[in-house]
């Protein structure tokens, strides 16, 4: 009679059912048994500084692999620790699994260590979170926990797994693992919605497609693809959704950026958005004029007349939807409108495209976006974090990968710190490819401390810091607002985090030239080490992100 | 010279409006300082319209210093396509390269949006 006890019984369901082979967290006495899960399972560890770091890798996991991502919090402040990450990828809708300790039932009221209601204070940022209480129910618990994580449109579970059932035996026979995974499905809109699409897509003069996170989740390239390439619609694919198609793909008006779309959205007559929410970024849907007609296609029948009222809803995964409608949409040539859009573009964007060209003293942020991009290419993943800093790498990074271009602090939660975290889960995702994260200077301390963690795990990101020396995009808004005079708690100074990063073990670099920018990324790669170059960038620049946030705030 | 009293006009409008027109005061609000400039690619004609807390001033010319720019092409094109106050008609230039923006893009159409409110 073979026993087992509880932190193993994680380990065995995580491996043979779910196939995981990596999890994010740090270690406490709570979930000991289940750390020698890991190793019994041989399960990887990536054992981070912060527990936020541990949340915000496993959901950036999920983000590159589109299987659900798992971190590991210990209790109470482990926990607490967490939560910024788990609040994080409740607002970005990703698939995260949080398994999470917790002091013994056992001595619930007691005053024991660690003691507190973390049920109740993730309810609200998590589809689902439950306490196991049986050591025979773990696997169906995580079989719960994982359904809900991935089922429709995904989002972050937790699991609490107490001592009372981890550090205890039982006999292994007594707890059959499922013998199937999860069952995927998908849903379907109605044929008459279906239908009534086709039409108006087939009827439009001036079409554009917009892509969010749902088009990433969904994996739909193919479908995407066909449905992009048949219609001859223009397209744009934004957050998670971005790389799902190349950027450089013939119909991509990727180019006309953020602020060509905000210029032009109003000049089409059909919007097609997949898996995209209309919320504060595209202004609550207001700056689409009600003359446009709209097509909305979410897993969430919730979305689909949110803030503005699309003429048709289709629900259901982005993929299947583009599946059927396909087939109804008429062989289209929409070249001409995607060229006016993108010479409009470019009008728009002149002063961006020439800062990209020239060397500047200081040096533009831009300027820098366009030096690292010509340097790394386009096979490469990129994210962005921070203020202005996020919208200069929206704007300037090109990628062919799968979500190769990501602002992480762009989401609904706008989370700073999430580059890092983002930046480590892409190298370990995908080894073969260049990952870089441009990060703003006050966004890089949250969680700098990690480069011990990429040193430890052999995980050579580089970083490069947009350094003026500032919580930039706070410091221009309350220029706007509050006056230059009265500048409150948004100056950092000049500091040296890449001496920060080579005490860690790093790699580091301090650039203050234009002509230093190449050379110094040269060597950041060839050391083959995770490595950060600080470059200090003109603080007097300030990214349109700015004032829009300023604007959203005004009463 | 259209072009040039139709920038003046503008400012008289804005600045009327800022001190009458609750919805366009509140529109540009307290913000500080923000310098829209207007003007044509030669240099020949323009109008530097300064936001300050409220209040709207302006100067002609345009050499001076602005945080976002709206440039035409020409006096005709300006003229033309800002007398029709249609987005259709600003988009349409854009994409002819008749007018390009400078600098601080975003708050090029925040001004062209206030304008909005008033007219
Ligand atoms: C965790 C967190 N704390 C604070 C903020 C508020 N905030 C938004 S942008 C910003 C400034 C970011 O500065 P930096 O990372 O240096 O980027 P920059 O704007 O200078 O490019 C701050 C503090 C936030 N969004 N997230
Ligand atoms: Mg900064």
């Amino acid at each position: 009679m073979a026993s087992i006890n509880g932190g193993h019984l994680v380990g065995k369901y995580l491996k043979e059912i779910e196939k995981i082979d990596i999890v994010f967290g740090i270690s406490g006495g709570h979930l000991e048994s289940i750390l020698d899960g890991f190793t019994e399972y041989k399960i990887r560890t990536i054992d981070v500084r912060h527990e936020q770091a541990a949340a915000m890798m496993a959901h950036a996991w999920s983000v590159y692999t589109g299987k659900p991502g798992v971190c590991f919090l210990t209790a109470g402040p482990g926990f607490t620790n967490g939560l910024t990450g788990i609040a994080n990828a409740y607002l970005d809708n990703a698939p995260l699994v949080v398994l999470c300790g917790r002091a013994p039932i056992r001595d619930d009221l007691k005053g024991a260590l660690q003691e507190m209601n973390q049920i109740e204070v993730v309810r609200p940022i998590t589809k689902w979170a439950a306490t196991c209480h049986d050591i025979r129910r773990i696997p169906e618990y995580l079989s719960i926990a994982f359904r809900n994580a991935t089922g429709g449109r995904p989002g972050p579970v937790m699991l609490e797994l107490p001592p009372d059932i981890l550090n205890i035996t039982v006999d292994e026979s007594l707890v059959p693992m499922p013998s199937r995974s999860n069952p995927k499905y998908s849903v379907h809109p109605d044929d008459a919605d279906l239908k009534a699409a086709a039409e108006i897509i087939n009827n439009a003069r001036k079409p554009l497609f917009i892509g969010g996170s749902g088009v990433g989740f969904s994996r739909c390239s193919g479908q995407l693809e066909q449905f992009i390439e048949k219609s001859g619609i223009p397209f744009m694919l934004m957050n998670y959704g971005r790389g799902e198609l190349p950027d450089n793909h013939p119909l991509s008006v990727m180019d006309m950026g953020n602020l060509g779309l905000f210029f032009s959205i109003g000049q089409n007559d059909v919007i097609i958005a997949a898996g995209l929410r209309f919320n504060w970024l595209l202004q609550f849907g207001k700056i689409i004029p009600p003359t446009v007609k709209i097509i909305r296609i979410d897993i969430d029948p919730q979305e689909i007349n949110r803030n503005v009222e699309a003429h048709v809803g289709l629900v259901g995964d982005t993929g299947s939807v583009l599946d059927q409608l396909t087939p109804l949409v008429k062989k289209n040539d929409h070249s001409a409108w995607m060229n006016t859009l993108k010479s409009a573009g470019r009008s728009l964007l002149d002063y961006e495209l020439r800062m990209r060209e020239t060397a500047s003293d200081p040096i533009h942020p831009i300027r820098l976006v366009a030096q690292i991009q010509k340097f790394v290419g386009d096979d490469a993943v990129y994210i962005a974090d921070g203020g202005d800093t996020q919208y200069f790498g929206l704007a300037g990074f090109m990628s062919r990968q799968k979500a190769g271009v990501v602002a992480s602090a762009a989401g609904l939660l706008g989370c700073l710190g999430t580059g890092i975290p983002f930046g480590m889960a892409a190298k370990l995702a995908r080894p073969d490819k260049k990952v870089v994260v441009l990060n703003g200077d006050g966004s890089f301390g949250f969680n700098g401390m990690e480069f011990d963690t990429m040193v430890r795990h052999g995980i050579p990101v580089v970083c490069v810091i947009n350094n003026d020396c500032a919580w930039g995009m706070i410091k221009h808004s309350q220029e706007l607002s509050i006056g230059k005079d009265r500048l409150q708690c948004s100056e950092l100074g000049l500091i040296h985090y890449e001496k920060m990063v080579e005490g860690l073990g790093g790699y580091g670099e301090f650039v203050t030239k234009d002509e230093e920018i190449v050379p110094a990324l040269e060597r950041a790669f060839a050391s083959g080490k995770p490595a950060c170059i600080n470059v200090m960038t003109d603080p007097t620049v300030t990214s349109p992100a700015t004032p829009l946030f300023y604007q959203s705030l005004k009463m | 010279m259209r072009f040039s009293i139709l920038l003046f006009f503008l400012y008289k409008i804005l600045r009327w409006a800022s001190k009458h027109k609750p919805a366009y005061s509140n529109y540009i609000g307290s913000i500080h300082e923000v310098r829209i400039m207007i003007k044509t690619a030669d240099g020949k004609h323009g109008r530097l319209f300064i936001f300050d807390k409220g209040a709207v001033s302006s100067r002609s010319g345009a050499r001076q210093g602005y945080d976002a720019a709206i440039i035409w092409s020409d006096a005709g094109t300006g003229f033309r396509v800002m007398a029709s106050r249609k987005d259709e008609e600003q988009f349409k230039a854009a994409a002819a390269g008749r007018m390009k923006l400078d600098g601080m893009a975003f708050f090029a159409q925040w001004f062209n949006d206030g304008v909005k409110l008033v007219m």
